[in-house]
């Protein structure tokens, strides 16, 4: 279980660009939920993704994961129990190592990056059902640099390298808005069968309205730092892009 | 932006099949030089010069001079092969590597790291060498085995004679150098165990880049020194304009090392001359090259004549006068 | 013409070393470092005063090589700790030796043609004692070159290896797999100035000489070497020649060359190129501009792409 506890965070204090985001904001996630958040630019939801994964660090309030603070860990330590897709395809995976050496990285998250064979040959099979399962035809392609692959390729690389060993958090940040419609649908529909399958806590940043309410059992609206909408189970299942768009409009006149 | 990659590809491969060729017409006249070796025709010297530079320039022609003094004539006793590193050490290297490659029978280093450069190269093959322009060929370990040639050690004794008739009441010679610079430091070294003999004491400040050079001038002037002395530093020499604008503010002389420096506007100085000491090492290498003597035979010799140069406009701005005997001697360089 | 041609690959190989030593920094890490200027003459000034002291030579190369990986520490420490940017954290390592180095061996040093030197010592001589002492240096050379690139290889297919190759490339990814990669850029730094290091102590025991100035522009050639080798690589890997290879199985492996080999052909083409310049008698004060030309057009063929690293 997540939980964020009175959280603030002001960007830029002091200054005349000084702009205070979060003001006491408090949210849990409980294990196994699918969360996404919506919101217009400048609402916070990235900020808030990076504050859970430590790469900014937060004025007040904590962080919590199963009840214990992780305020004080940095942001390469938290990633031991996260995994997080990037909005760009390029940060998921690294261009100049092929395929089989990028799984191969991903596959020992966790463990000691030693003096051990880099690449276990043994776990060749295990890769190649694993990008079979994407059905992207990324199966034969192992020893392909990741740099030669189209963006929805390495992005679905990503999802796969994301989840490939256990984790408590996934974090998805705006991670199909990058990519053409058809192959955003291919990373969604991806995402959605990741996700039930390993039976992921998860947290996805979109700008599609479809998405927000086609995947996940939790909504979230993000406005200026707060949660202005919060919907879960049988609440979300009935609101329809039309509901969230109104909101959007009333936000907007404020 | 396609077509001028293009271009640059046509003109990369140009150029490399340009040096190709040069690489083979280099290793024709080396084998044409290889075939006159074997022959037993005309033996060649290699020389390596560290650099362009004035006083480094007059070695060479003082050498050439000197082996045409010692009566051997180019073309049928010798043939030069003369390069020049471009104070690069590493092509210093390749330099004397190629020196060793065609069987030069004696390599010639103008300045330590040539010199040392070509004694490496000269080891397997046992070649002889001849250095010139080194300070100190003792502290550099280039004063046994199969080299020799000369140094350039400053007249020093001649340098602060100059400096007590000049200025009867000095006590400080200021001195500015370079602390990576292994000649200056040996010449530091010279002053401050002859300074009291001549009663002067020596104050010497090191820099590491010439930028620093006008804050030490500052640093000695608040000491109250007398006069300063250069010495052939680079660094300090480089920058002589500007030390001068300050001391002639301040009233202090400084005097030169070089006859150079003195045209610059130094008062006076007790110099080498550097084209003398190229023919001193000529006459050395033409014992060796004629096998008169190796190496072994001939300890380094250092140049026993200095020469006194003046500068009258810069005296009489200071107010200094020169005193009747030397003023016989010295060669007035002033404007 | 033989004689010259073993100088000059000899030259190459010793300096392949300090290549692949910026090789890491710059092409793998994505770390430009400037402490090699430092760091080759620290080298030379560690083994030349313990050589003169009477230590096993081989034994001086690894002294030059911990004194190298101290100074690559200072280095990585001071950026990734201290949080100074890469370019001037080199900076400052780069000027403290060069006071370091005075200290250590002075300006100057020779070492006497008696004291014996990796290409002299007795095991070398048991083996090699038949080859002129040019010969002697090519081999040892070509061994100690061959063993560190193949070593380096290893290196690279290891976990820690490939870790390292995945900082220079996304450092991003190697936070979310839960590396600090901050440590990860300082064993880099510190691998990278153990080998210019050992290279300087080479090259020492080679020239029999030690100065202070000699790591002037040491930083500039080892990026030369390896952005000419690494475009050469590529465009071969690209060429028709290396696709007909990859279809025989025998050739296979030479078609697509690893970025070590790229730096050591570098590192020798490098050489050859200056013993042309200076045997075709080019005038030497030309040579540099002549050098920096040719350096540019290799950029701007490769474009960005010499920036990349190749490891198949």
């Amino acid at each position: 279980m997540l939980e964020i506890k009175n959280l603030t965070k002001t960007y830029n204090p002091g200054t005349v660009t000084e702009l205070k985001l979060f003001d006491g904001l408090d949210l849990t996630v409980p294990d196994g939920q699918f969360i996404s958040i919506v919101g217009s630019n400048g609402s916070g939801k990235t900020s808030l993704l990076n504050i859970i994964c430590g790469s900014i660090p937060l004025d007040g309030g904590d962080v919590l994961v199963d009840g214990k603070s992780i305020r004080k860990q940095k942001d390469f330590q938290r990633y031991a129990s996260i995994g997080r897709v990037y909005q760009n395809p390029a940060l998921g995976t690294c261009p100049n190592l092929t395929m089989l050496e990028n799984l191969s990285l991903a596959d020992n998250k966790g463990k000691r990056f030693g003096l051990s064979q880099g690449v276990n040959r043994k776990r060749v099979d295990f890769y190649r059902s694993e990008l079979a399962g994407l059905g992207l035809g990324l199966e034969d392609k192992l020893d392909i640099k990741m740099g030669a692959l189209s963006g929805g390729q390495r992005q679905a690389v990503a999802l796969l390298m994301a989840t490939l060993t256990p984790l408590k958090f996934l974090i998805l940040d705006e991670h199909t808005a990058a990519l053409d419609p058809k192959t955003a649908e291919t990373i969604m529909v991806l995402t959605g069968k990741v996700v039930k399958e390993k039976g992921l806590t998860a947290m996805m940043v979109t700008h599609n309205l479809r998405y927000a309410l086609e995947y996940g059992d939790r909504l979230l609206m993000l406005d200026r730092g707060k949660i202005v909408v919060d919907r879960a189970g049988e609440e979300k299942t009935r609101m329809t892009t039309e509901e969230i768009l109104q909101v959007f409009g009333q936000l907007s006149m404020q | 932006m396609k077509n001028l990659k293009k271009l640059l590809c046509g003109a990369l491969s140009l150029s490399m099949i340009l040096a190709l060729a040069a690489c083979g017409s280099g290793s024709t006249t080396e084998e044409s030089g290889d075939a006159q070796q074997a022959s037993g025709d005309v033996p060649v010297i290699g020389i390596c010069q560290y650099g362009q530079h004035g006083s480094l320039d007059n070695c060479r022609e003082g050498f050439l001079q000197g082996l045409e003094q010692a009566g051997l004539v180019e073309g049928t006793d010798y043939t030069i092969d003369y390069q020049n590193a471009s104070f690069d050490d590493n092509m210093a290297i390749q330099i004397a590597q190629a020196f060793s490659a065609e069987d030069a029978a004696l390599m010639v280093g103008i300045a330590t790291p040539a010199a040392t450069a070509c004694y490496a190269a000269a080891e397997d093959k046992d070649i002889p060498v001849i250095f010139t322009a080194i300070t100190d060929p003792v502290g550099a370990k280039l004063d046994s085995g199969n080299i020799t040639g000369t140094s350039d050690v400053l007249p020093v004794e001649g340098q602060l004679k100059l400096i007590r008739a000049l200025q009867p009441d000095a006590e400080t010679i200021g001195i500015i150098y370079t602390t990576s610079e292994s000649n200056s430091i040996y010449s530091v070294g010279v002053y401050e165990e002859l300074a009291a003999d001549y009663g002067f004491t020596i104050e010497a400040i090191g820099v590491t880049a010439q930028s620093e050079v006008t804050q030490a001038v500052d640093t000695l002037l608040a000491k109250n020194v007398d006069c300063l002395s250069n010495l052939t530093d680079n660094n300090v020499v480089g920058v002589l304009g500007s030390i001068l604008e300050k001391t002639n503010e301040a009233g202090i002389p400084v005097y030169g090392s070089e006859i150079e420096q003195v045209k610059l506007g130094c008062v006076a100085g007790a110099g080498l001359d550097y084209v003398q000491l190229g023919i001193q090492t000529g006459l050395m290498a033409a014992q060796v090259l004629t096998g008169e003597k190796t190496c072994q035979d001939l300890p380094y010799e250092i140049i026993e004549n200095y020469a006194l140069y003046v500068n009258s406009t810069a005296l009489a701005e200071l107010g200094l006068t020169l005193p009747d005997d030397l003023a016989e001697t010295a060669e007035e360089v002033g404007a | 013409m033989l004689d010259l041609i073993v100088s000059t690959l000899t030259q190459g190989f010793i300096y392949a070393l300090l290549s692949f030593g910026v090789y890491i920094t710059y092409s793998v890490l994505d770390f430009p470092d400037l402490s090699v200027d430092g760091t080759f003459p620290l080298g030379a000034a560690v083994t030349a005063v313990l050589l003169l002291k009477g230590m096993n030579p081989w034994l001086t190369l690894v002294c030059a090589a911990l004194a190298g990986a101290v100074a690559g520490l200072c280095t990585g420490l001071i950026h990734v700790k201290l949080g100074v940017r890469d370019l001037l954290a080199g900076i400052i390592t780069m000027t403290a030796l060069s006071s370091v180095n005075l200290l250590i061996a002075g300006s100057n040093l020779t070492v006497e043609r008696a004291v014996d030197t990796i290409f002299t010592s007795a095991p070398v001589m048991a083996v090699l004692g038949g080859l002129t002492l040019s010969g002697r240096k090519l081999v040892v050379s070509l061994v100690l070159v061959v063993v560190v690139k193949l070593v380096l290889d290893l290196y690279f297919r290891t976990k820690s290896g490939l870790l390292l190759r995945a900082v220079g490339d996304n450092g991003t990814l190697v936070t979310t797999l839960a590396q600090n990669k901050g440590n990860m850029k300082i064993l880099g730094v510190v691998l990278a100035n153990a080998l210019v290091a050992l290279c300087g102590g080479v090259l020492c025991q080679e020239q029999r000489s030690y100065s202070a100035v000699m790591g002037i522009g040491q930083v500039v050639f080892g990026l030369a070497t390896v952005i000419i080798g690494v475009s050469l690589i590529r465009f071969f890997v690209g060429s028709r020649a290396a696709q007909g290879m990859r279809k025989i199985p025998l050739l296979r492996f030479l078609a697509s060359p690893k970025g070590t080999t790229a730096v050591l052909l570098g590192s020798v083409l490098y050489k050859f190129c200056i013993q042309i310049a200076i045997n075709a008698g080019l005038p030497a004060n030309m040579l540099k501009f002549i050098t920096a030309v040719l350096f540019l057009l290799v950029l701007v063929i490769a474009g960005r792409r010499g920036e990349e690293i190749i490891h198949a």
